[in-house]
Order: C-alpha cells, then structure tokens, then sequence
C-alpha cells in the first residue's frame, strides 16, 4: 500500500508529464521511451539519469502501470479519472448510461417501498443509502457531459481550416444523436423518467408520512427527506443542463445543416447552369443593382461591337407600291381646247383693230371660270403660235387675271390691216 | 412625419454617392456604416421621397433595391453569381466548410486561375478566361458594389454576399422548369 500523501506529492511534482501523456496519448497505451521523452520536454536541465529514476518512481508507485504482457503503459485508471475531472477532458458519455441509473434507482425504490412496509429500518436505510449514491452519479453524468458538450463545441467552433467540415461536425452530430436526443425523450414530461421520478417521490413521501405517524425510525426521516429533495433537484438539474447543451449544440447543427443546404443546392445550380447556360439559368434570380451612373454612360467596347454587330442587320421598312384604290383619279384640266381659242382669238383680232390689244385682257374676258396657271397655259401657246400675229410691250405692267397678279412685259395683238397698209 | 437635420446627416453625400452607384455599405464602412446606423429613419424617409428604396440587411448592409438592372449590370450581376456559387462548389470539393471559407479565405489570383480553369466551359460564357479576367471583371467589380474589399494577397468577400446566397436558395425545382421549357 503505497501512502495517499506520497502518491498525491508525486503526482504534484509530475502534473506537467502527466497531463501531456493523457492529452497525448487519450487513454491509448505508450511506451517507455515517450515517458521520458515527456519528462525530458517538462524538465530540459534534468540528466538522463535523474530522469530514469523519475520514470521509475512513477512505475513503482503504480502510477503508470504495465499492461498485461506487453511493455507498454498506460496511466492508472483511477488516476486517469481524476486527470479526466480536473483537466475537464471529458468525453460524452451515452445516454443509456443515464438509462441504467435511473432504472436501478426505480428498483431500489420499490425495494424501500417493501423494506418500508414491513418496517425493516435497517434496510430502509440501507436502500436510502444506495439511492442516494445512485443520484449523485446521476448527477455527476450531468455534469460530466455537459462539459464534455462544450469541449464539442469548442472544438467545431475553432477556427481549424485543415478539419474538414465532415469531421469539425461529426461530433456534433453524434452529441446529438447519442445524448441530446435521446435523454430529451426521457426527461420529457410525459416521458419514462418523470413517471419513475414521480413513484418514487411517492413511496419515498409515503415513507416519511409513514414514520411521521409511528414515530419510530424517526432518525431515518430526514435521511429520506434529503433524498427526496436530491431526486427532485436531480430532475432540474438534469432538465436544466439538457437545455444549456443543446442550446450550446443547436446553432451549430442549424448551421451545418444549412451549410449542406447550400453546398448541395450551389451543386445543383451549377449542375443547371451547365445545362442550360448562364444567362438562362442565372437571369431570373440575379440580384440587381441601382446603377445611374450606368444608365448616362455609353458602355463599354463590347457593348460598341454588340451594337455594330446589330447595325449589320439594318434593314429599312420594305417600300409599299401604293394600292389602286389610294390613286386620286385624274381630274381633266378645265382648259378649253387650244383650236377653238385659236379661232375665237383670230376672229376678234381679225376684224380691223387700230390699237394693240392685250392678249391677257382677251383671255380674261373670254373665259373667266379658268384658274390662273390654266389661263397662263393659253397665253404662252398663244404667244408661241407663229399663226398670231403679236407684239410684246417694252413697258412692264401689271396686270390681274383670275384673282391673281402678275407683273410682266405682256404680249399683245398686233394692229391688223391699217398698221399693215401703214408698214 | 420625421424631421431631418441635414445638418446632422454630416456624410449624407458621400453616401448618396455610394448607394445610387449599386454600392452595398456594410460594417467595414465604418464612418459610412454608423452614420446610418445612427440616422436610419432619417435616411429612409429621405431616400425614399428621392424615390429611392434604402434596404436594410440584418445580416449587416445597406443597400439601394432595384426591381431590374441595366443590361451591362445584369451581366455583372450573373458573372458574381456564378463566381460565388463556383466557389461554394470549390470549397466544399476541398472539404472545407464553404459559409466560413467563403467569409474567411482570401481569395488570392491563384485561386482565381483555378476557378477559371476547372470551370473553363462556364466562365466562357462570360468571356472569362483566365484568372486576372476573373480578377478584373469580377472580383474588382466587387470591391465597386461593395461585395468584396480588397486585402494584401487578394479580396475578401463581405456580407452583402448573403444577397447571392439568398438568390441561390431561390432556385428551385419550378425556376428550373419554366427555364426548361423556353
């Protein structure tokens, strides 16, 4: 039997290797040398020999231990706890393990239920004892796995990029699965563990009430009071620590579920885009953006060669040969014909004039319906026809025909038979 | 009915400036970012008598809405898409976590080579066709909306990127249909 306070100094002085072989190693077997090797890192001045009879106090005061036919070691179990505890190094333990605890603790209840009925105190007592130690661990598990949650989240939540995302949120999801779960059933309200909680406050009640009516075993009373109230207290706790891990854990599966949501839904999209093309694809959900200075500026080269690309294309509306119906139909000229004029002219001009006569006034006179340009249209073949015979005026006069003014060296008949014998 | 101070708005123009340009102003604005954060009903209601519609992101930006983009914009726009949606792609292939990839690497012009040439065929589309174009035509492009700031080494996206995953989200069997079928 090695003396507890030797052990604990030894421990004390090694903390340092001990630690590092446990965060090392996890449970896992090492060898002789790495124990040195760590002493060696903790202690850099130490010589070799000093260290061998380090390494050796360590092994004789079973504080590392030899496995079973094999030279590698390991760290004591019970010392491996105790470095668990303090170094909070904990790893989440099974919900089945709570399971257990609370099914045993029913049994023992209805066991001090039957010691209580026939009043066999010594065993009522020793049942309240058991309970009692059954709680506590009950208690401890909590605790237990609500700081091995947070080594969990920690962990996920470190900023390690070289962990791939399938092993940051595997625990997670394990925590989840294996504890969260399935011990959010179990302290549920309609659930296994409040019924069981519920009998045995009953019978535990029941016993009290029972030794408060004898009045015998009442030393034994408060022993159970206190373990009615631990149980009951035992139950919030649990309910409470349940809810502070999944609080810590939900966030993080939320976002590893949504993180797999969008990989996946990217691989999709892409996957269309392929497909179909980009701006297909794209075009209906893109965010879009104000951009006035856009709109005013005249764009990039690009967009210059697009829109020449599109002027290549340029063709004017095709002309419209007019239809038969859009024709105005042709509206004979109002001039009489030009033979008869002729005639009518020679016939008054025929007759002995003895002074020159305007052609215009004679036109204007004869035929006074026409429009100017028509009656112009006379006068100028009238003056061209080399059968009258006409003289045009040096004086320039100005003259009205058919409600238009002209002003012009007019032409006029020539003064027929006198002038002509005068000549 | 709010009451403005101009004289309290003391970077209403530089603001203005931004936003109407399609610029996102998020947290890395400092100066920018408080002013409104401080002023918000201020800004709203001016903004929107300007016929302006501020937005605000809880994710942590501002930004101006638009129903529609210009065509060139529109471009912009589907050429940021599909670089971030390649990139999500890319990260989670390199089994890293894509939503903290995506906000925490910087995206360096070798990464940007990469992208281009594993996704040579899509880039090609947008007449992306080597990293500095990816660089030039979309990543610098960024940094003017204020999707991305630029860092030693390369650009870091910023949260207005929300905007695209939200886009992403969006697409769904039906969007994929209707496209299908014209």
């Amino acid at each position: 039997m090695i003396p507890a306070k030797k052990l604990l100094n030894t421990i004390t002085e090694h903390w340092g290797v001990l630690a590092l072989l446990f965060k090392r190693f996890k449970m896992a077997d090492f060898s002789l040398k790495d124990v040195q090797n760590a002493i060696k890192q903790k202690q850099p001045t130490w010589s070799n020999e000093r260290i061998y009879k380090e390494t050796n106090r360590l092994l004789n005061q079973d504080i590392l231990i030899p496995l079973a036919k094999s030279s590698q070691l390991e760290i004591n179990r019970a010392i491996a706890d105790f470095a668990t505890f303090l170094l909070q190094e904990e790893h989440l333990g099974l919900a089945q393990e709570i399971s257990v605890l609370v099914d045993d603790l029913a049994r023992l209840g209805n066991r001090l239920d039957n010691a209580g009925e026939i009043e066999d105190f010594d065993d009522l007592r020793r049942y309240s004892r058991i309970m009692d130690d059954r709680v506590r661990k009950i208690m401890k598990l909590y605790t237990h796995n609500e700081n091995a949650i947070l080594n969990i989240v920690e962990q996920a939540k470190s900023n390690n990029a070289v962990q791939s995302l399938q092993k940051r949120y595997k625990a997670v999801i394990e925590a989840f699965d294996e504890y969260i779960e399935p011990m959010l059933e179990m302290v549920d309200i309609r659930g296994e563990f409040h019924a069981c909680f519920t009998l045995i406050e009953e019978q535990i009640s029941k016993q009290i009430l029972h030794i408060e009516r004898s009045g015998k075993a009442y030393n034994d009373k408060r022993m159970l009071e206190q373990l009615r109230t631990r149980i009951l207290e035992m139950h919030l706790v649990g309910r409470e620590s349940l809810r502070k891990s999944a609080d810590m854990l939900m966030p993080l599966r939320e976002e590893l579920r949504r993180n797999n949501l969008i990989t996946r839904q990217a691989a999709k999209v892409l996957g269309l885009v392929r497909k179909n093309g980009v701006d297909n694809m794209l075009s209906a959900v893109q965010p879009n953006f104000v951009s006035d200075a856009q709109r005013y500026s005249l764009g990039q080269q690009r967009h210059i060669v697009a829109y020449m690309a599109s002027l290549v294309e340029f063709e004017h509306e095709e002309y419209q040969l007019p239809d038969q119906q859009d024709v105005p139909a042709f509206v004979t000229p109002n001039i009489p014909d030009y033979n008869d004029v002729k005639t009518s002219f020679a016939k008054r001009f025929n007759k002995k004039r003895k002074k020159p006569q305007p052609l215009l006034q004679f036109l204007d006179e004869s035929y006074p319906n026409l429009d100017a340009d028509e009656m112009l249209f006379l006068y100028q073949k009238l003056v061209s026809d080399s059968d009258i015979k006409i003289i045009q005026s040096n004086e320039k006069a100005r003259v009205k025909i058919a409600g238009q003014h002209f002003s012009l060296y007019p032409f006029n008949s020539e003064p027929q038979p006198d002038l002509k014998a005068g000549k | 009915m709010t009451h403005i101070n101009l004289d309290e708005l003391t970077h209403l123009q530089a603001i203005n400036k931004k936003l109407v340009a399609g610029y996102h102003i998020c947290e890395q604005d400092n100066v920018m970012w408080q002013e409104l954060d401080q002023h918000i009903d201020e800004y709203t209601a001016l903004f929107t008598a300007l016929g302006h519609d501020l937005k605000h992101d809880s994710r942590g930006f501002y930004y101006f809405g638009s129903d529609e983009s210009t065509p060139n914009m529109g471009k912009i726009s589907r050429a940021i898409a599909l670089t971030i949606y390649i990139l999500i792609e890319h990260y989670a292939n390199t089994g890293k976590d894509p939503m903290r990839a995506l906000f925490d690497d910087v995206s360096d012009l070798e990464l940007m080579q990469t992208l281009v040439q594993i996704n040579k065929n899509l880039f090609d589309q947008l007449e992306i066709f080597s990293g500095s174009d990816l660089r030039k035509d979309v990543y610098l492009r960024m940094v003017r909306l204020g999707l991305a700031r630029e860092v030693e080494g390369g650009f870091m996206l910023q949260a207005p990127i929300h905007r695209y995953i939200d886009a992403l989200m969006e697409v769904n069997e039906e969007t994929y249909l209707t496209e299908d079928e014209e």
